[in-house]
């Protein structure tokens, strides 16, 4: 049997010792069990966007990046803001500026996703009509229905409730 | 919608299995007709009285009783990684060459994690929701359907959001992000 000499031996696994743990700090922490979820509220903001000022409503200081990189307007005011709670399966209602109405029906949270189905109505035709999952307490955006002198942004999210 | 259309499609609105146009008309006839809008509001009640019903039933069911009704089956001694350490440690026939390798890699996995354990913070503040809102908003699309003339859908990696953009104009026409 080749020699090897103690201290080498002990050098290697010493090593291989702070690998390990070195590789175990890195590592992402297991998954979570999805606490349940009793209800949810949903919650949706109607921001009006334009080029016609300079003004950025204080009240979505929180948005402010996300306007400014997404959007090429110079204006951002929030003209409605509102919060429901709902049971799962159950559907809110929001009537937004323009005569529209955007109806959210949350379906399930899994894996801190929500699953919703999200439409806005406009007169009689559904100008969005769709299926998304989004992390808990995050908010997506639709924009585009033209309002005024701009376009109306709506964010919209959900925030599970124990 | 008169009633006589609304009331068969209550149930079916109710679960959000209409179409959008169908589920507009409902819910527009609903907030104008007192005798719709009861029969959801009892659509509701029941659904909330079955959700709590169900809750408290599995909420009372004693998943520690079923484990430890397993465990006492199972039967077989369990021996712990410290005893079977010691018992190793203690046999004699492993040499120093051995030995002191290990003991050399125990003590520096206990330096290391007792570095670690002082380098970590004492508490993880919880950030609020706005924060959290801003770190990911990317939304997963699974299903999508306009009457619009166009819809861009927008996943910035940038700011981790998601846009749905409808427009009448062409997509990458006026505001379109």
């Amino acid at each position: 049997m080749t020699g090897v000499s103690g201290s080498t031996l002990s050098a290697f696994v010493a090593l291989f010792g702070m690998q390990c743990v070195a590789l175990a700090a890195e590592s992402p922490p297991e998954a979570v069990a999805t606490p349940a979820a009793n209800a949810v509220e949903v919650r949706i903001g109607a921001v009006l966007a334009s080029n016609s000022s300079q003004d950025f409503d204080a009240r979505l200081a929180s948005m402010h990046r996300q306007f400014n990189t997404l959007f090429p307007y110079t204006s951002y005011r929030l003209v409605k803001e509102e919060r429901q709670r709902v049971p799962w399966g159950g559907k809110v209602g929001f009537d937004i500026p323009g005569g529209r109405y955007v109806m959210v029906i949350p379906r399930e949270y899994k894996n801190d996703r929500v699953s919703m189905r999200v439409m806005v109505i406009e007169g009689a035709r559904p100008i969005v009509d769709t299926a998304v999952s989004l992390r808990d307490h995050a908010t997506f955006l639709v924009g585009g229905p033209r309002q005024h002198e701009g376009v109306l942004i709506l964010s919209i999210g959900a925030d599970t409730l124990p | 919608m008169t009633c006589r259309d609304a009331v068969n499609l209550l149930p079916l609105f109710f679960d959000g299995e209409l179409d959008a146009n169908q589920m507009r008309s409902v819910a527009l006839h609903s907030t104008r007709c007192g005798n719709c809008e009861d029969e959801l509001r009892r659509m509701e009640q029941v659904q909330e009285m079955v959700s709590t019903h169900v809750n408290a039933a599995i909420d009372e069911v004693d998943f520690a009783a079923l484990w430890r009704g397993i465990d006492q089956r199972l039967g077989t001694v369990r021996v712990s990684w410290w005893s079977r350490a010691r018992a190793w440690w203690s046999e004699g026939e492993h040499g120093w060459m051995i030995k002191l390798p290990a003991f050399a890699a125990a003590a520096a996995v206990a330096a290391l994690g007792f570095v670690l354990w002082t380098r970590m913070p004492a508490s993880t503040p919880q950030p609020d929701a706005a924060v959290v809102a801003n770190l990911d908003n990317a939304a997963s699309i699974d299903s999508l359907e306009s009457d619009g003339d166009a819809v861009t859908v927008v996943n910035d990696p940038e700011t981790r959001t998601t846009v749905l953009w409808v427009s009448d104009d062409p997509p990458g026409g006026e505001g379109t992000p």
